[in-house]
């Protein structure tokens, strides 16, 4: 167990002595390079005659293209190369989509979907003259009306594709147990509306590739930052109507942050590559900038408005819950489109409820395209569900948290599987919940929260609160549910668990001439310290220092197919995998130094970085070994390859899960938060002046890298509750396409982070580790919703809607008769929440009217 | 589509000269050149980074006559006669971290690196103009840059440390 002072003072070369390198703060090796300069990010790679590529985008969210005039620009003396649509048909294909039906090219075909769609790309010297030449090309637009929201697509009466028929092309409604019955028997059906604002993970590099043509070879050869390149590598070679061996993704060891965003920049890998392929082989580059970052990168995610309903009993026990959403995912399903699924994972947090319903509706609309971001989709669920559970203490009269803590899963219950099938690999809610409450107990009395400074800052109209919970973060995705959205649903009742197809974990190993270790991984990396995990577990497996470790990366080609760096699953995945292939290496290493030795391979063993005969009389260190192979005919003995399979394929509770492909998730770390809020009445503003956090993620393989995760994860909570969104007028146009709209917390908006650490090692994985990456952005935002509504708990005010900016916290403190003028009190007035109250017990909710209404 | 083979034509330039990292420069460049580019691409200090070319990140943050400045928001022939310093003229001879780097890597206060470069350049005009800030300080001299990783809770250590270094004037390699 490690506090909050736990974190970085380890020397990474203090020899192993009795303890492991793994579970110490190892100092990154990533950083000397970063730190220095020398980091080489996409935005670095030029290779010698390196053209530039520019795009022309739509300025209109939904229009037919009368024509694309591109004689003036092919005309300027530094166009090299004009492509539109027509000329992708005549050579390429459309680009995979997350649903089956939609054909999407790389450049707009005949209409454009939303404001920054790209129409055409041209090519030039460099980037300044490429802009000059894309400014000569002259589009003509016949308007079309947009659709600029959910509640307004739903009613179909503009379609975003025609072809469809609707803008709902996927949906779907769950029931777990008999929640008909819960909410029938129930004492108690309390509903509530609430909204999620559309926030992506604005990584501070943006995407960009370089792609080089090898017209010998008929290959491609493609540097870009794509996250996922050994999964997601279809949506290029197959847009470039390649054999996935003929187009090489590799990803740099330098990914400035991508947080899920990077999985879908598919569209500019495949532009570099299709204008390479035409200009014979010529290298193109494209670095987006970050306004077509923020406008049509294809990266936002999640915009929902959630109804969802508590069945709950006088006692305060909860009893069944029933969740309904739409998804704004914009004008296309990208994949990944699963995050409407992921939810599921976490079904009904850290509560023991029996009986449920999710219901969702996947809405297309005139905006850029969803993708992936830290959290996936899990985020929004939480805020719902927590805004929920407030209505219900409140309803019942009964303290939040006290509500909270008798209906949270109890250790006993571990393994729990949940209504949705998913399984809770352990964890002790309540400890967590009592050690948040302790952390935060000085700050009751002559802190934060004494109740006279409290009273006091109330008499200037600021009001403080807090609300302590327990929030579950999903780990280790498997993939096979993954693609549930594109399989035949009525084929799904006959599956068994063996029907699973899960992908493994890569790593590969072997030993250098001068005795070191170069290891490989398969994943990508966008600033996790993955080399400097790996090179802290394969010292400890094979009794070396991890600064005799070097880890490098391998292409698309050189890879196997496996998932790789998302849904918080490499803490998990990479020390399976280093466990597997450091027992292969030295089990060859063995067998190497027995035929060198000409004794049996039991007359040997494996002890710290080299090999000994049993007998005391020789020792071969690995140089050893590696000049005895380097001679040697026959199989390498100093390399070794593992396949980590899922670890959520050997717990036969995961069977239900795995046969009916929902969201299959082994380990689950938790965070149990209480940030201390400050509200202004009068201006709106929310502050926040503390933020406590206990967290949970069984071993800490590294803590400082795991704090740091955590630290990153709240800062972005925090930016997704109170200040980040994408948002759009009523033409569909985006009102944030800078960092003057699209506001990133900044080191004046995070506060103070108070971290304290329980331990409970997963009984699933081979460390005990449990996933991580995506903790604090899947936390946060309801942990600061709820402390919001703890805070304006005397004016009747709840944040319902994220981002609770300064201007709709007046919006609603105004609706509740609060704001300048008053003296702060006006608690009297009744607010409408935003729909939130009482419920019924028959009926669920009227659709068409549900989800939406009013966003504002 | 079309290949375009006519001869380019070549756009207007200006000389400019100033120092970089210590050494003299002169180049000719387009007058629409942005500082960020010409250092990146023309002086190979790629340390530059480029987050958003509207001068909010603070990724592309360098030193023009000792004041931190948004090289995305200037232009190479307006640091003409100047005096540059970037992330790269930090680190000291024979690869020597410069104090502030070192403090950066001790205390965990980068992930992804990519808004590092300006971090520490800011840094270190922080501590220039106040040796031994306290959190309020910290908070208003790195306020123009933007980390998306870190939470900025390790960046407060490592200013904090690199200020202990500094006060204790033995650590490191570079100018510190």
């Amino acid at each position: 167990m490690s506090g909050s002072e736990a974190a970085p003072d380890a020397e990474p070369e203090a020899a192993p002595e009795s303890e492991s390198f793994t579970g110490q703060s190892v100092r990154r090796f990533e950083d000397r390079r970063i730190l220095t300069g020398e980091a080489e990010y996409i935005h670095d790679k030029a290779p010698e005659g390196t053209l530039e590529l520019a795009l022309v985008r739509s300025v209109h969210a939904h229009a037919e293209i009368e024509s694309i005039d591109t004689a003036k620009a092919e005309d300027h003396p530094d166009c090299e190369l004009v492509l539109t649509a027509e000329d992708l048909k005549e050579h390429y294909n459309p680009q995979p989509c997350g649903l089956n039906g939609f054909e999407e090219w790389s450049l707009a075909d005949g209409k454009v979907r939303f404001a920054g769609e790209p129409i055409a790309a041209v090519v030039a010297r460099d980037r300044y003259a490429a802009e000059d030449v894309a400014e000569l090309v002259n589009v003509r637009y016949d308007k079309l009306p947009p659709v600029a929201g959910a509640s307004e697509a739903r009613k179909d009466e503009v379609l975003v594709h025609e072809d469809e028929g609707t803008n709902v092309p996927d949906s779907e409604h769950l029931t777990f147990g008999d929640p008909g019955i819960a909410f029938e028997e129930a004492d108690h059906v309390v509903e509530g509306e609430y909204s999620w604002g559309r926030v992506s993970g604005v990584p501070l590099e943006t995407a960009g590739a370089v792609a080089e043509y090898d017209p010998e070879g008929d290959t491609f050869h493609i540097d870009c930052n794509i996250q996922l390149h050994t999964l997601v590598d279809d949506t290029v070679f197959e847009t470039l109507g390649y054999d996935p061996d003929d187009v090489y993704i590799n990803v740099p060891p330098d990914v400035g942050g991508s947080f899920g965003t990077k999985i879908a920049i598919h569209r500019y890998v495949n532009l570099v590559a299709m204008a390479s392929h035409q200009l014979g082989g010529t290298p193109v580059k494209f670095v987006e900038d970050r306004v077509e970052n923020l406008q049509g990168g294809d990266v936002h995610c999640s915009e929902r408005d959630y109804r969802v309903r508590l069945a709950v009993d006088d006692d305060g026990t909860m009893r069944g819950l029933d969740v309904f959403f739409t998804d704004d995912f914009g004008a296309w399903p990208h994949y990944p489109i699963n995050q409407v699924l992921k939810p599921l994972s976490v079904l009904t947090n850290s509560y023991h409820i029996d009986h449920a319903e999710y219901e969702y509706e996947l809405v297309l609309t005139n905006k850029t395209a969803q993708t992936a971001y830290r959290g996936f989709g899990v985020d929004p669920h939480h805020y719902a569900l927590e805004m929920v559970v407030d209505e219900a203490a409140r309803e019942l009269g009964m303290d939040p948290t006290e509500f909270r803590r008798q209906n949270l899963i109890d250790p006993d219950q571990m393994p729990y599987v949940l209504p949705s099938k998913n399984v809770y690999d352990s964890g002790d809610y309540p400890e967590a919940l009592r050690r948040i409450e302790a952390m935060i107990e000085d700050e009751r009395d002559g802190g934060l929260l004494d109740p006279e400074v409290v009273a006091e800052k109330r008499k200037e109209g600021k009001y403080r609160g807090t609300q302590p919970s327990v929030v579950i973060e999903p780990g280790v995705s498997g993939s096979d549910w993954t693609d549930r959205q594109r399989s035949d649903r009525d084929a799904l009742a006959d599956r068994t668990p063996d029907d699973a197809d899960e992908l493994p974990e890569h790593l590969r190993a072997e030993v250098a001439e001068d005795g070191t270790v170069r290891a490989y991984l398969a994943t990508d990396s966008s600033g996790q310290g993955h080399q400097t995990l790996v090179a802290q577990l394969l010292a400890d497996e094979l009794g070396i220092l991890p600064s005799d470790v070097a880890v490098d990366y391998l292409d698309s080609v050189d890879a196997p197919t496996e998932y790789g760096s998302a849904a918080s699953r490499m803490a998990v995945m990479l020390s399976g995998a280093a466990e597997g292939v450091g027992e292969e290496l030295r089990e060859n290493l063995v067998e190497l130094a027995a035929d060198y030795w000409g004794v049996d391979p039991g007359d040997v063993s494996y002890r710290d970085g080299g090999v000994d005969r049993v007998d005391g009389d020789d020792r071969l260190e690995l140089s050893d070994l590696a000049d005895v192979d380097a001679v040697r005919l026959g199989e390498s003995g100093t390399y070794a390859e593992f396949d980590y399979p899922h670890p959520a394929r050997d717990v036969p509770e995961f069977d239900e899960a795995f046969a009916r492909k929902y969201p299959v998730y082994p380990t689950a770390a938790y965070g149990a938060n209480a940030p201390i809020v400050e509200v202004d009445v009068n201006t709106g503003e929310v502050d926040i002046l503390e933020f406590y956090t206990v967290r949970d993620c069984g071993t800490m393989l590294n803590p400082m890298i795991v704090e740091g995760q955590a630290h990153g994860g709240i800062a972005q909570g925090i930016g997704a509750a109170l200040m980040e969104e994408f948002a759009y007028d009523d033409n569909a146009q985006p009102t944030a396409t800078t960092l003057f709209e699209y506001l990133l917390p900044s080191i004046k908006n995070v506060p103070d982070i108070e971290m304290d650490h329980t331990v409970t090692p997963s009984p699933f994985t081979e460390t005990g580790a449990k996933g991580v990456g995506e903790g604090g952005m899947i936390d946060a935002p309801a942990s600061v919703a709820t402390a919001i509504n703890a805070a304006l708990d005397p004016l009747g005010v709840t944040a319902d809607r994220l981002p609770f900016t300064p201007d709709r916290a007046r919006r609603r403190l105004r609706e509740a008769g609060v704001g300048p003028g008053t003296d702060g009190e006006g608690g009297d007035a009744v607010t409408d929440g935003g729909g939130s109250g009482r419920g019924s017990h028959d009926g669920r909710f009227d659709h068409a009217d549900s989800a939406g209404g009013d966003r504002r | 589509m079309s290949v375009d083979d006519t001869p380019q034509t070549e756009p207007p330039t200006e000389e400019i000269s100033l120092t970089v990292n210590g050494e003299t420069v002169s180049a000719e460049v387009e007058p629409r050149l942005k500082l960020s580019d010409f250092l990146r691409r023309e002086q190979g200090l790629r340390g530059v980074r480029v987050g958003c070319e509207h001068g909010v990140c603070g990724a592309c943050t360098v030193l023009v006559d000792g004041k931190g400045v948004k090289s995305c928001l200037m232009l190479a022939v307006q640091a003409d006669g100047s005096e540059i310093t970037t992330v790269e003229g930090l680190t000291g001879d024979g690869g020597a971290l410069h104090p502030i780097q070192e403090a950066f890597h001790e205390t965990h206060a980068l992930q992804c690196g990519f808004c590092t470069s300006g971090f520490v350049v800011a840094t270190k005009e922080l501590l220039e103009e106040n040796p031994d800030p306290d959190r309020d300080a910290i908070e208003h001299g790195l306020a123009d840059n933007v980390c998306r990783c870190t939470g900025y809770q390790n960046i407060y250590e490592a200013v904090e440390r690199a200020a202990d270094y500094a006060d204790e004037g033995s650590h490191g390699g570079g100018d510190g």
